[in-house]
């Protein structure tokens, strides 16, 4: 995934503006084809890769797929099913018989209750966008601590870096433990200094993470922490 | 509508009122982003008009009655603030904002990819915070660019323009004193990429050949006013990539 | 208008309360970054903007003549509403008044009523004839927290710079509408134990009951509001409200500068 503009000419379009011909190019997201055009559907760059053009965008819902991992947060619970908020337009749902525990009828609140924040993947999203969860899988659990701070989707690609350098860099930093949800949450946990660190570095993620310069606000912010660890 | 004698809205000199020319829109600025609790937003002052627009969405259309298996709703609240006008409006149900509303919907809902978001609905809540003639058609516009800022996948985006007629004459948007006392009013929602028409409303009295010259005029300034749109969303996040 | 208060939440302003801490890194009593335009609604007689962080409220005064009450012939009305529309945040749902606009509406009322800042006898016209009816519009466009002192400030502000436009109703000249004295709202909210300024959108999520408290010039208290579920001390009370009138001094200053200019 991109990690700058620099290089190749970078255009910002908006809904409605023609990118260039159709000519034997594959359509992705962002774009659509009218008239033998393709034309931008959203706010956002253009990017052509592999004979494929589409438009990263600015902003974008969470739309979730299915193998997602996702921070949800429980908003209910009814008839052993939890329904989860997962940051998109419909909630999660995690049937008794994905839960990673095995639950007695009528137990369910016992191992999760609303309001409780966990770590779960997204089993399957129908057509009508129903979506299931499951947290039968390695490292899905309950989270009971920590911290759960909200960024823009289309900025984790951003915050990641390149093979999520960025990550593993933040995660030194602060020496806390990060999760990055799909759907635009992520998880850190560690000492109260390292987890304000990160609430700090995700709010300039969400500020300048579209922007050419963000490795190096990133790196002033790095060195926030390193010279707190000094004094 | 209905033109009353003794107003001169045509002075001697073929200019209007305020100085403008016949085929002339009145300024307009364009905000994007400014609401940091939306998840998209405008303000669109067009002459005196102020008109905020704030997007949330998609999200669970609720009461169940409003949605639909195969697509997002679009739901609309167009309201003007009790201090948008030189009478102070009484807060609560208006029936002409309920129209507006009804109408704004369906326009955006012939632009924006609905069947993306089947059972979902996408609320578009349109503040008028100052009203000088033309609030729809602001309100409109900066629903539009409030969507894109959102990352609502659309189309097109929609200018929303008005033309109509003053003694006599066609004229490009009017202000409050042209609406009040002239002959005829052609807002319009125009698609600027296409030139299809996605809003369209009108009243007063338009001979055919004075609706064509008065669709052209709302054309010029759609075209116009689109480069204030992109303009606008692309300042939002072209500003610091040096 | 429910919200899901994450668990989470709720664990790290504890966390944060105990380090004396709070989640955007401002101290307990320390307030966000304030603007205040005036003047910026074209056909409101008096208004004013305020942003206090992420909140953002316009607030718009108009007037009207009116027939005096039969039993008060010399005294004019003022009266003060709130509009917290779907507009402000994902949480306000479409539909009638909630009580939580109401609330915001009375509590930004008395503030300035009972603050005597306008004398109704100064807004007679003709006795028991004619006298000026004044009312106060606040719009909430974004709630990004503490939107009742965002309105407070955005009320009086309007009022304060408001032009009484005689003209346009043929009873004389327009003159500049007699306030005498500058109310401010400050309130507190409970986040993680203990009481804080100017509570953000995520104390207000994570938090308990908040506190409003109107003060005048004179550091008098005109208006006093508990909101929300939760118990105070009296000594936690009197804790903020000495909080309370540093925090109206700064704000009231704010005011006069904008007025000064």
């Amino acid at each position: 995934m991109s990690q700058g503009r620099s290089g190749a000419e970078q255009r910002l379009v908006t809904p409605g503006m023609a990118i260039g011909p159709l000519s034997g190019m594959r359509v992705g997201s962002g774009a659509v084809t009218h008239n033998g055009e393709i034309i931008a559907t959203k706010l956002g760059w253009v990017r052509e890769f592999n004979g494929t053009i589409s438009v990263d965008p600015i902003s974008s819902p969470y739309l979730p797929r299915s193998g997602d991992l996702v921070i949800g947060t429980v908003a209910e619970v009814r008839n052993n099913l939890w329904f989860m908020d997962i940051n998109g337009s419909f909630q999660g749902l995690l049937p008794m018989s994905l839960a990673p525990w095995k639950v007695e009828f009528g137990q369910a609140r016992q191992h999760m209750n609303v309001g409780d924040s966990a770590l779960a993947r997204v089993q399957e999203v129908d057509e009508c966008h129903n979506v299931v969860l499951t947290m039968k899988g390695i490292g899905l659990r309950r989270l009971s601590q920590g911290a759960v701070i909200e960024v823009p989707v289309n900025h984790l690609d951003r915050i990641r870096g390149d093979n999520n350098s960025n990550l593993d860099r933040m995660k030194d930093v602060s020496d806390c433990r990060i999760i990055i949800g799909e759907n635009g949450r992520v998880w850190v946990d560690g000492s109260d200094d390292g987890i304000a660190w990160a609430r700090e570095a995700l709010s300039i993620a969400k500020e300048h993470g579209h922007k050419d310069n963000f490795k190096s606000i990133m790196e002033q912010h790095e060195k926030k922490l390193t010279k707190k660890g000094d004094a | 509508m209905g033109g009353y004698g003794d107003v001169q809205l045509l002075r001697d000199d073929g200019l209007r009122l305020d100085g403008r020319k016949l085929d002339e829109s009145r300024p307009v600025t364009i905000e994007a982003g400014i609401l940091p609790a939306a998840d998209g937003s405008a303000m669109v002052t067009h002459g005196l008009n102020v008109a905020v627009a704030a997007v949330y969405g998609p999200m669970e259309a609720h009461p169940r009655k409003i949605q639909r298996q195969d697509r997002a709703v679009i739901d609309v609240r167009y309201n003007m603030a009790p201090f948008s006008t030189s009478d102070r409006i009484r807060p609560g149900f208006n029936r002409r904002s309920r129209e507006i509303s009804k109408v704004t919907a369906e326009a955006l809902e012939s632009v924006v990819l609905v069947e993306r978001f089947p059972r979902s609905k996408i609320r578009v809540e349109i503040e008028i915070l100052a009203a000088e003639a033309g609030t729809r058609c602001a309100g409109i516009t900066a629903a539009s660019v409030a969507l894109a800022d959102a990352g609502i996948p659309m189309r097109d985006m929609i200018v929303g323009v008005a033309s109509g007629k003053i003694e006599d004459t066609v004229v490009l948007d009017l202000d409050k004193a042209e609406d009040n006392y002239g002959q005829a009013d052609l807002p319009a929602g125009i698609l600027p990429n296409t030139g299809e028409i996605a809003f369209l409303q009108m009243d007063g009295d338009l001979s055919p050949e004075e609706f064509d010259l008065a669709m052209e005029y709302n054309f010029k300034a759609a075209r116009e006013i689109h480069e204030i749109m992109v303009d606008a969303l692309k300042a939002r996040y072209d500003g610091g990539d040096n | 208008m429910v919200e899901l208060v994450p668990n989470l939440l709720r664990q790290e302003m504890a966390r944060l309360a105990e380090q004396d801490a709070r989640i955007d890194g401002r101290g307990q009593f320390e307030g966000r970054e304030i603007s205040l335009e005036t003047d910026c609604l074209y056909n409101a007689e008096g208004s004013a903007k305020v942003t206090m962080g992420k909140t953002v409220v316009y607030a718009g005064v108009k007037f009207e003549i009116r027939t005096p009450w039969p039993d008060r012939p010399s005294e004019g009305s003022l009266m003060c509403g709130a509009e917290l529309r779907p507009v402000a945040h994902r949480k306000y749902e479409p539909g009638p008044p909630s009580p939580e606009s109401i609330e915001l509406g009375r509590v930004v009322d008395r503030g300035i009523r009972e603050s005597g800042c306008i004398d109704m006898n100064s807004l007679c016209i003709i006795p028991g004839e004619k006298v000026w009816g004044v009312m106060i519009d606040i719009h909430v466009l974004s709630d990004g927290g503490n939107i009742f002192d965002a309105c407070g400030l955005a009320a009086i502000a309007a009022l304060r710079t408001a032009i009484v436009p005689a003209e346009r109703f043929d009873v004389g000249d327009d003159y500049t509408l007699s306030v005498n004295g500058t109310p401010i709202m400050a309130s507190f909210t409970r986040v993680g134990g203990r009481y804080v300024y100017d509570p953000c959108e995520e104390e207000e999520l994570g938090g308990d009951e908040r506190i409003h408290i109107t003060i005048g010039d004179e550091g008098h208290l005109h208006s006093l509001q508990k909101g929300l579920r939760g118990v105070f001390t009296p000594q936690e009370f009197a804790e903020i409200f000495e909080v309370a009138q540093k925090k109206c001094a700064e704000l009231r200053k704010i005011v006069a500068e904008k007025e000064a200019n």
